[in-house]
C-alpha cells in the first residue's frame, strides 16, 4: 500500500472517502482551501495549480509533498491530470507516464492514438478557424457522396482540453458554421457525428488490467443517466469489457481509472468517442457506489496504488459475481425559463415510488439566467431516483428533465 | 399509494443512515438531501407521524447543526412564520424542529437544552402567532408569498401540533380570536365554528370565569342555543318536542333563538327548525325568532307571504346560515323594493346549468341530500344581500371581484340578482367595456389559477367570470401609461364609482409621484375636517400597499372605503371593507386594522385615517367638489401620513418630490 496518497484537487467527498478509508493522504489545492483545511485537520499543500513557473512547477511540488511521503499522485479534476503525470512519472521513474497524461488532455492526440491501435474512431482534424471547419465538412460531405441539395453531414468541434460537454457545439450545416462558431473556439478538435447509441463507462485499472467495469446508460447527455447499465448494454457487456481493455492496452495505462465515451451501433460495432481519467461529472461515481455498494471514490483512488495488493483491492471492490439489486439514477435539473422567482416541486414527484431525493435550492428572489452557457450551464440541483426497471427509470428520468420546477 | 410511502420511509432510513455515517465535511450536503425528504414527508399526517417519530434521534444526530435551529432554547416563537414563508429548505427545517419541540414537549423525549416546559409554551406561542395555518385560512400577504405545496405544509404542520399538543396555554388568545373573527360577521363561517368546535373539544368551558362565558355563548350559538336543543338533539325530536309546547316556552324559545344568533351572528340547526316551524304554525312569533328589529317587523307584517314561501322552500337545518341573512334583509327592508322581489321570484324558478350546480355542491362543506344546489343559492343569495359586508373572497386573489359583489349588494341588490340569475343558467356573463361587450366564456385565464371553494355559493358562481372580465378590462387598459384602474373600476362596478382617479405611483417615471399632493386631494375629499363635511355615499375602490409587520412592501390589495368618521374617542377613522376578512393583521409600524371596538359596523376594519393613507396608492374622487378644499388641508397632516409611507412600502420605490398637475 502507498505510503501516502496526493490528492490532486479539492474534494470533499473524496476527502470524506480517505478518512473513512483510513489511509494517509494529502490534498495539493489552491490555497483559498487552506483555511478550511486547517480548521478541520485535513492535511493540505496549497500550490498554484493554474501556474507554471520557476515557482510553481512539478519539481518543486514535489519537494513539498515529499515531508509527507507522497508516493502516488491522483487527479480528482480535469485540470490537474498533469500535475499527476508529472509526480507520478517521478514516483515511477517512467517518463512516459507524464505523456501519458498528456494523452488524455489532447482530444485530437487520444483520438490519434486510438485510430493507430486500431479502435474505431470518426473522421478527425485540428482545426485553425472556420475555414478550416468549411473545408473539413466539405470533404466530408465528398467522402459521404452528397448530392446537390441534399444535407450537409455534422460536424462536432471540442476543444482539445475541456471537460465533457464544455465547449462541444454540433454544427449541422455550412450556415452553422457561421453562426455557431466564434473566433474563440479555435485551435479546437473537428470530428465527423458518430452514430450509435452513446455510454460511458468507469473502468478501474491496476497493472493494466481492468479490475471492475462500470457501465454507465446516458439517458440523456449532460442532464440524466443512470447505473447500471439497462437491458440492452448489459447483453453487451462481454464486448464493451474487451473494447476496454482494448483501449487500456493501446494506451499503454496501468493504474487509476478511465472514463471513456463509446457509441454502440446496430451492428454491435463500437465507436470511440473520447475518454478522461479523473471523477467523471454527473454524480456518477456516487451512483456507483449505491448501485455497486461499494466505495467507488475510495476504489478510484486505491487504484492508482502500483503496491495496493490483491487483497487491499478485494477489499474495496465488489465481489466479481455481485448482482446491483436497484438501478440509482438521476437527473439535473435547469430551469426551463430565463426569468423565475419561486421553486415548485410537483405533485407527482411525492407519490413517485422511485424518488429518493433531490438537491433543488430555490431560487435568489428574482434570477435570471445570463446568456452565456457554458457547457450545459449550471444546473441547480438533481434529483435522485432508485428502482428495479431500468426502463420505468428511463422515462422517469426523461420526463422530470422537462418538468419546469422553476416557475 | 400505500407503497410509495412505504418507499419513502425507506428511502429516509436510507438516507438517515447516510447522514448519521458522513463525517462532518460532507454533512450539510447530506442534510439537504434529508430535507428534501423531510419535504415530501411533511406533506402527509402519515409522513409527519413518521418524522415526529424520527425527529429527536434527527435532533441528536446533529441535523441542526450549523442552523439557526441548533439552540433549541434560543429559538424565536415570531419568526416561525417567517421562516414558513420561505419555502423549502428553510420550511422543511423549521417543520422538524417543532416537530422535535412537540416530542420533548410531550415527553416522548428529551433533550439536554430545553425542558418539557419550556417546548410546551414555545409551542403555544408558535400555535397563536400561526393561527392562520392552524384555521387553513391565511392572509393577503401569506397567500402571496407561499406556494400551494409550501402552504399544505404549513397547513399540516399545525393541523398535526393543535392535534397533539396541550392548548390550555392559549385558550384566551382562541376566545378572542372567535370574537375576532364572529365581530365581522362573515358569510362563510366555517372558519368561525372550526376554531370553536376546537376550542370545545380541547377545553373545559364550564368554568365561571368571563371568558368561559363567552366562549360557551358560542359553542351553544352553534351547536345548541337553548337548553331544550339540548335536551333534543336531532332536528326531528326537537321539532316534535316544538310540537308539544305551550305559547309562552314557544316565545321563550323564539327569544333566546333570536338571541343567540343576533348576538354572534351564527345560526344553528334547530333554529331552522324553528323557524320553519313557527313560520308555519305561530307566524307572530317569527320576529322573535329573528329578532327584528322595528323595521323589520314591520317588513314582516307587509311581506310575510312571500317570505314564508321562501323561508319553506330555501331554509333547512344544513342551509341554516342564511336565517341570519334574511333577518338582515328584512331589517333593512329589502323586500319593499319591487326589483328584488321580482328577482327572487325569477331566480325560484331557474333551471341551473350543470357545471354551475356542481360548483354550488362543491362549496358545500357536508351537502345536505334533501337540499338542491338551487336551495343553497338561494340561501347564499339571502346571505349575500343580508350580510353585504360579509362576503369574503378566501383562499383566492380575487379581492376585485368579491369587493364587486360586496358593493353590488349593497347598491343594486336586483342587479346584482339579475347577474346571478345569467351565470347560474348560462355559465356565461357578458359586462361592456369602453364600447366592446366582453364575453366571460370567450375569455382567457383571470388571475385565478384553481378556484378555492370555501366561498359562498354566490361568490363560487361568479366569481370566475367576474375574474376573467375584470382581467380582460385590465389587459385592454394596459400600457396607456396610468393606472388601468381608473377606467377597469367604473366598467366593472357602475357608475357609483367617481371617474377622477388618483395614484401616487407614476407610470412613466416609475417612482412616487409627489405624494403629498395625492395625500392632500384625498383629505380634500373624504376626511371629515376638510371636506367640508360631507359624507360618502358609496364606497370607493382603492388600491393599498400590503405590507409585512416589518413595515417591508409585500403586493397590492383592493379595498373598498366605506366612510369616514369620527370613533367615540374623537379620532377620525377610515371605515373600509377588506375582503380578506382577517382580524389579526399587522401591517407594521404599529398599523394594525381593527374589526370592533372603534366604531365598526358588522364586517367593517378601521383604521385612524392618516395609517390608512399611509397605505394608500390609488382612489376615486370627484376633481369638480374640491378645487377649493384642496389648498386648505394642513401640512402637518401630510407630513406625518408621507413618513410613515416612506419608511415602509416607501423604500421599494424612488421618490419624485416634482409637483403634479392632478
Amino acid at each position: 500500500m502507498a505510503k501516502c496518497f496526493a490528492l490532486m484537487g479539492w474534494s470533499l467527498p473524496v476527502i470524506e472517502s480517505m478518512e473513512k478509508l483510513g489511509k494517509p493522504y494529502v490534498v495539493v489545492s489552491f490555497p483559498d482551501f487552506e483555511p478550511y483545511a486547517k480548521e478541520n485537520n485535513i492535511p493540505f499543500v496549497p500550490y498554484q495549480l493554474d501556474e507554471w513557473s520557476d515557482t510553481s512547477n512539478s519539481l518543486d511540488l514535489f519537494e513539498k509533498l515529499q515531508p509527507y511521503g507522497v508516493d502516488v499522485a491522483v487527479p480528482l479534476f480535469e485540470e490537474t491530470v498533469e500535475w499527476a503525470g508529472a509526480l507520478n512519472s517521478i514516483y515511477r521513474g517512467d517518463p512516459r507516464v507524464l505523456n501519458r497524461a498528456f494523452l488524455f488532455r489532447n482530444k485530437a492526440m487520444m483520438k490519434r492514438k486510438a485510430l493507430i491501435g486500431g479502435l474505431r474512431v470518426g473522421l478527425f482534424e485540428e482545426v485553425h478557424n472556420k475555414e478550416g471547419v468549411k473545408a473539413f465538412m466539405k470533404r466530408l460531405n465528398e467522402a459521404n457522396l452528397q448530392l446537390e441539395g441534399e444535407e450537409d453531414s455534422w460536424v462536432h468541434i471540442k476543444p482539445f482540453a475541456s471537460a465533457g460537454t464544455v465547449g462541444h457545439r454540433l454544427l449541422r450545416s455550412m450556415s452553422d458554421i457561421d453562426e455557431k462558431c466564434e473566433d474563440g473556439d479555435f485551435p479546437c478538435l473537428a470530428e465527423s457525428h458518430l452514430p450509435g447509441r452513446e455510454f460511458s463507462c468507469e473502468a478501474f485499472i491496476h497493472k493494466g488490467k481492468i479490475r471492475f467495469l462500470n457501465i454507465t446508460e446516458y439517458v440523456h447527455l449532460g442532464y440524466s443517466n443512470f447505473i447500471p447499465e439497462g437491458h440492452y448494454l448489459e447483453s453487451k457487456r462481454q464486448l464493451i469489457h474487451d473494447h476496454v481493455q482494448k483501449l487500456v492496452d493501446i494506451f499503454g495505462i496501468e493504474y487509476g481509472m478511465v472514463h471513456p465515451e463509446w457509441f454502440l451501433t446496430e451492428n454491435d460495432e463500437l465507436n470511440f468517442g473520447e475518454t478522461a481519467c479523473r471523477i467523471p461529472g454527473g454524480h456518477i461515481l456516487e451512483l456507483a457506489s449505491k448501485s455497486w455498494e461499494f466505495d467507488a471514490l475510495a476504489a478510484f483512488v486505491v487504484c492508482h496504488d502500483p503496491n495496493a495488493t490483491e487483497e487491499e483491492l478485494d477489499a474495496i471492490f465488489p465481489p466479481k459475481d455481485f448482482k446491483p439489486k436497484n438501478y440509482h439514477g438521476n437527473v439535473m435539473i435547469y430551469p426551463q425559463k430565463r426569468q423565475f422567482s419561486k421553486l415548485e416541486i410537483p405533485e407527482e414527484l411525492n407519490n413517485e415510488p422511485y424518488f429518493v431525493d433531490h438537491t433543488l435550492v430555490p431560487p435568489l428572489s428574482t434570477q435570471k439566467i445570463s446568456d452565456d452557457r457554458e457547457g450545459f450551464g449550471n444546473h441547480f440541483g438533481t434529483i435522485n431516483f432508485k428502482g428495479e426497471d431500468p426502463d420505468r427509470m428511463t422515462e422517469l428520468l426523461l420526463h422530470y428533465e422537462k418538468v419546469d420546477f422553476y416557475v | 399509494m400505500q407503497e410509495a410511502s412505504e418507499r419513502i420511509f425507506q428511502n429516509f432510513e436510507q438516507s438517515f443512515k447516510d447522514f448519521a455515517e458522513a463525517t462532518d465535511l460532507t454533512r450539510r450536503d447530506k442534510a439537504t438531501k434529508l430535507s428534501s425528504q423531510i419535504d415530501v414527508l411533511s406533506l402527509t399526517r402519515d409522513g409527519l407521524t413518521y418524522l415526529y417519530q424520527k425527529s429527536s434521534l434527527l435532533d441528536e444526530a446533529g441535523i441542526f447543526e450549523g442552523t439557526a435551529w441548533n439552540e433549541p432554547d434560543k429559538l424565536v416563537a415570531t419568526l416561525v412564520k417567517g421562516t414558513l414563508k420561505a419555502g423549502h429548505p428553510t420550511s422543511s427545517f423549521e417543520i422538524l424542529s417543532e416537530l422535535r419541540l412537540l416530542a420533548y414537549a410531550r415527553a416522548d423525549a428529551e433533550s439536554s437544552f430545553i425542558s418539557a416546559r419550556e417546548a410546551q409554551d414555545f409551542l403555544e406561542e408558535v400555535v397563536v402567532h400561526n393561527l392562520e395555518f392552524a384555521l387553513k385560512e391565511p392572509t393577503e400577504e401569506t397567500r402571496s408569498v407561499m406556494s400551494e405545496r409550501e402552504l399544505k405544509k404549513a397547513y399540516n404542520l399545525f393541523g398535526f401540533i393543535v392535534s397533539e399538543i396541550d392548548l390550555h396555554g392559549v385558550y384566551s388568545k382562541l376566545a378572542q380570536e372567535i370574537k375576532l373573527i364572529c365581530e365581522q360577521r362573515p358569510i362563510v363561517t366555517r372558519k368561525a365554528r372550526e376554531l370553536i368546535r376546537l376550542v370545545d373539544q380541547r377545553f373545559d368551558t364550564s368554568g365561571d370565569s368571563e371568558i368561559d362565558r363567552q366562549v360557551r355563548h358560542y359553542i351553544h350559538a352553534v351547536s345548541a342555543p337553548t337548553v331544550h336543543c339540548r335536551e333534543y338533539e336531532s332536528t326531528e325530536a326537537y321539532t316534535r318536542f316544538l310540537e308539544s309546547c305551550n305559547p309562552s316556552t314557544l316565545e321563550a324559545e323564539a327569544d333566546a333563538m333570536g338571541h343567540s344568533m343576533s348576538s354572534t351572528g351564527l345560526v344553528s340547526k334547530h333554529h331552522a327548525a324553528l323557524l320553519k316551524f313557527l313560520a308555519q304554525k305561530h307566524p307572530e312569533l317569527v320576529p322573535n325568532c329573528l329578532d327584528l328589529n322595528d323595521r323589520g317587523i314591520a317588513e314582516w307584517e307587509k311581506f310575510h307571504e312571500f317570505v314564508t314561501t321562501i323561508i319553506l322552500e330555501v331554509v333547512s337545518p344544513s342551509n341554516a346560515q342564511c336565517i341570519y341573512g334574511l333577518a338582515r334583509m328584512l331589517g333593512q327592508n329589502l323586500f319593499s323594493r319591487r326589483p328584488v322581489r321580482v328577482g327572487l321570484e325569477n331566480l325560484r324558478r331557474i333551471k341551473l346549468n350543470s357545471q354551475v350546480e356542481k360548483r354550488i355542491l362543491k362549496s358545500v362543506a357536508h351537502p345536505a341530500e334533501e337540499v338542491t344546489a338551487l336551495q343553497y343559492l338561494l340561501g347564499g343569495v339571502i346571505k349575500v344581500l343580508g350580510q353585504p359586508l360579509g362576503v369574503g373572497q378566501g383562499n383566492n386573489p380575487t379581492c376585485q371581484s368579491a369587493r364587486g359583489i360586496s358593493m353590488w349588494s349593497q347598491h343594486a341588490p336586483a342587479k346584482l340578482i339579475d347577474m346571478i340569475i345569467t351565470v347560474a343558467t348560462q355559465n356565461n356573463l357578458v359586462m361592456r367595456y369602453e364600447n366592446h361587450d366582453l364575453t366571460s366564456n370567450q375569455l382567457g385565464k383571470g388571475l385565478l389559477e384553481k378556484l378555492d371553494y370555501n366561498l359562498d355559493p354566490v361568490s363560487v358562481i361568479l366569481v370566475p367570470h367576474l375574474d376573467k372580465l375584470y382581467n380582460e378590462m385590465m389587459k385592454r387598459s394596459s400600457g396607456r401609461g396610468e393606472d388601468p384602474h381608473k377606467w377597469v373600476n367604473p366598467s366593472m362596478y357602475g357608475q357609483w364609482i367617481q371617474l377622477g382617479f388618483a395614484s401616487c405611483y407614476d407610470y412613466l417615471s416609475n417612482s412616487i409621484l409627489d405624494f403629498e399632493g395625492f395625500v392632500r386631494i384625498f383629505y380634500a375629499s373624504f376626511h371629515p375636517h376638510y371636506n367640508g363635511g360631507r359624507e360618502m355615499a358609496y364606497p370607493n375602490p382603492v388600491g393599498i400597499f400590503i405590507t409585512s409587520s416589518k413595515g417591508d412592501m409585500v403586493g397590492f390589495h383592493a379595498v373598498s372605503l366605506l366612510r369616514v368618521a369620527e370613533d367615540d374617542q374623537g379620532q377620525v377613522r377610515a371605515y373600509f371593507l377588506n375582503p380578506n376578512n382577517e382580524g389579526r393583521q399587522d401591517w407594521g409600524q404599529g398599523i394594525e386594522p381593527s374589526v370592533y371596538g372603534h366604531g365598526e359596523k358588522f364586517g367593517e376594519s378601521s383604521l385612524p385615517i392618516h395609517q390608512f393613507t399611509a397605505r394608500l396608492y390609488a382612489f376615486h374622487y370627484n376633481p369638480l367638489d374640491i378645487k377649493e378644499l384642496v389648498p386648505k388641508v394642513p401640512e402637518k397632516e401630510l407630513h406625518q401620513v408621507e413618513q410613515l409611507a416612506r419608511a415602509s412600502w416607501g423604500k421599494s420605490y424612488v421618490w419624485n418630490q416634482q409637483i403634479k398637475l392632478w
